[in-house]
């Protein structure tokens, strides 16, 4: 276990923000950290869409489970957070 | 007595050079402080300064300048107009005050760096001029705050704020140093004097002068104005040195310096002077938005200029005229989300009447800004002022010093430009922020963004209290909303019905 801290860009949101996160924390979680500082204070709530964790200007989503540790994130990474279907 | 007509003598004693005996002339000019860029003396020789003036014309008329402004603060001072003046052009003087006003000495050394060290006689003889000229700004504007400071204890950030680590004064130190403290008299020339002063300030407090007449701010206009006719004239020291470096074969780095001291000056501008114009100032007293503001006076007539002294639009052109609808709204939700970081009490400017003349200068803006806003007003509206203040820090660009924001809501459209080197990752916030490192890495690369400070454990405890600790903010100086969110009001209605 180790902290990492992010470049958290947020689908909606105006701003990059620094998030702290884990190197054993799947992509569900470190999409809640980030959700944290944006949703509910400058985007508004999808309670019907999953959010998706992915590097930055990739199209591609990370697996939900996939842990940190397994990514190649450099130290402040900067990574992309939507809202998707599934 | 009979006087020799100016005309006759002038151009004799300005032109003030000599052949060195004792030392080399690059012991007398180094290049590093000269910065005369092999070209000959003789050629500096021909510097044709277009602002002439002698010391006895210059004391005359400063002195009526000062006695000017200092006889309106005097006769106004009773008339307690800040006490019922708006919150939010109070809030514009505190942060106009502190950014402004040390920086105005700084300038006076970079004055002080022409006038020694330019190797064109003509340049010397005018930066003196402008370095007492940079010594009276810098007074002028801490003694007219210095009234205030019973009312307030912002106030005293006119002299403060660049002595912290506050994050703004961390932006403003940055760009200073890069085109004032840390270039050599040509460069200072070129960087300080046209493409910040010729190309924004001088405009700049034309309009400033403009809203404080418009606010009923006559001291603060008086002192504005008082300051824009030294601007205008020592402005004019960097026009001749790129009239003589494109002479000699050096117009593309005449023209890097312009560009980097052009986009530096914009990023800077565009988190004062844009939130001020669209959003601090009453809504009844707005005469141009920023965007009408920037391409009136800043891209048309600057790029006039530009073509006159034959030189090209920054190749940047085209982004910075879109990032006119863009970068100040993020720079002013930004500042406001994170209020508490500033010295001064943003005023939020999103009242139902100011949504509608936003949406009219800047069309689309409810369907991006506004949804941010639409949270917030939500937020405040359900007592929840909790969700409207920041737990983190906004990424900050390694060249502006400034977050990193781009289109939020359904235009959601934000990138980082990112460069690795030397093992080390680099975030900006544009494709022209990360030229402006790319050129000269070596100047630029040891430099510790807040982030990169908050990462290195400088900043304790490393929470958001211990970044206000480490901006030297005290509870009664931290920024709060300069209206006590009476702006939010007007929906209050439509979230209890939602």
């Amino acid at each position: 276990m180790a902290a990492l801290p992010i470049c958290a860009n947020f689908e909606g949101d105006f701003v990059l923000q620094l998030v702290g996160v884990d190197t054993e924390d799947t992509m569900d979680q470190v999409a809640e950290k980030c959700a944290h500082h944006s949703v509910g204070r400058r985007v508004a709530p999808q309670p019907q869409k999953i959010m998706r964790v992915r590097l930055h200007g990739s199209t591609e989503n990370y697996p939900r489970d996939m842990k940190v540790s397994d990514t190649n994130w450099r130290l402040t990474e900067t990574i992309d957070v939507i809202f998707a279907d599934q | 007595m009979y006087q020799i007509p100016r005309a006759e003598w002038y151009d004799l004693t300005r032109a003030i050079n000599w052949t060195p005996k004792y030392v080399t002339e690059e012991e007398l000019f180094p290049e590093e402080m000269s910065g005369g860029r092999g070209i000959p003396m003789s050629v500096w020789e021909t510097y044709d300064e277009p602002y002439k003036v002698t010391y006895p014309e210059y004391v005359a008329v400063q002195r009526e300048k000062d006695s000017g402004a200092y006889s309106v603060k005097a006769a106004l001072e009773r008339d307690a107009y800040v006490d019922r003046a708006d919150p939010g052009w109070i809030s514009t003087m505190i942060a106009h005050y502190g950014a402004i006003a040390v920086n105005e000495y700084g300038a006076s050394t970079g004055e002080a760096r022409m006038a020694r060290f330019a190797k064109a006689p003509g340049n010397r003889n005018m930066a003196v001029f402008g370095a007492l000229d940079e010594n009276r700004h810098g007074q002028i504007q801490l003694y007219f705050p210095h009234a205030n400071i019973k009312r307030s204890r912002q106030w005293d950030w006119a002299h403060k704020a660049m002595h912290t680590n506050d994050w703004a004064s961390i932006a403003a130190r940055s760009f200073f140093d890069d085109i004032i403290f840390a270039r050599d008299a040509v460069a200072v020339s070129i960087m300080l004097t046209f493409g910040f002063e010729t190309g924004f300030t001088n405009m700049q407090f034309l309009g400033l002068a403009a809203d404080a007449s418009n606010a009923g701010d006559h001291t603060f206009a008086s002192l504005i104005s008082s300051v824009q006719t030294d601007e205008a004239r020592h402005a004019q020291q960097g026009g001749p040195s790129l009239k003589i470096l494109i002479a000699n074969g050096k117009k593309e780095e005449a023209q890097a310096l312009v560009d980097v001291s052009i986009w530096r000056a914009w990023k800077l501008f565009s988190v004062l002077t844009g939130p001020i114009m669209d959003y601090y100032t009453p809504l009844e007293h707005r005469q141009q938005s920023f965007k009408e503001f920037m391409v009136e006076w800043i891209i048309i007539q600057f790029e006039r200029q530009l073509a006159d002294l034959g030189l090209d639009a920054p190749w940047f052109w085209e982004d910075l005229t879109k990032d006119l609808d863009i970068t100040h709204h993020g720079m002013h939700l930004g500042v406001y989300y994170w209020r508490p970081t500033v010295w001064w009490n943003p005023a939020a400017g999103a009242s139902p009447e100011d949504r509608e003349w936003l949406e009219e200068k800047y069309p689309g803006w409810n369907k991006t800004w506004g949804k941010c806003w639409d949270v917030i007003t939500d937020n405040l509206n359900n007592d929840r002022e909790d969700l409207t203040l920041p737990e983190t820090l906004p990424y900050v660009c390694n060249m502006s010093q400034l977050p990193i924001v781009g289109t939020p809501g359904n235009g959601w459209d934000i990138k980082d430009y990112q460069l690795e080197l030397d093992g080390r990752l680099y975030h900006f916030a544009s494709e022209a922020d990360r030229w402006c490192f790319e050129q000269d890495p070596e100047r630029y690369k040891q430099h510790q963004n807040l982030i990169d400070r908050f990462l290195t454990g400088q900043i304790q405890p490393a929470d958001l209290s211990g970044a206000l600790l480490y901006m030297s903010l005290g509870p009664e100086e931290m920024g709060k909303d300069a209206h006590d969110y009476a702006w939010a009001e007007g929906f209050k209605d439509k979230t209890k019905v939602a």
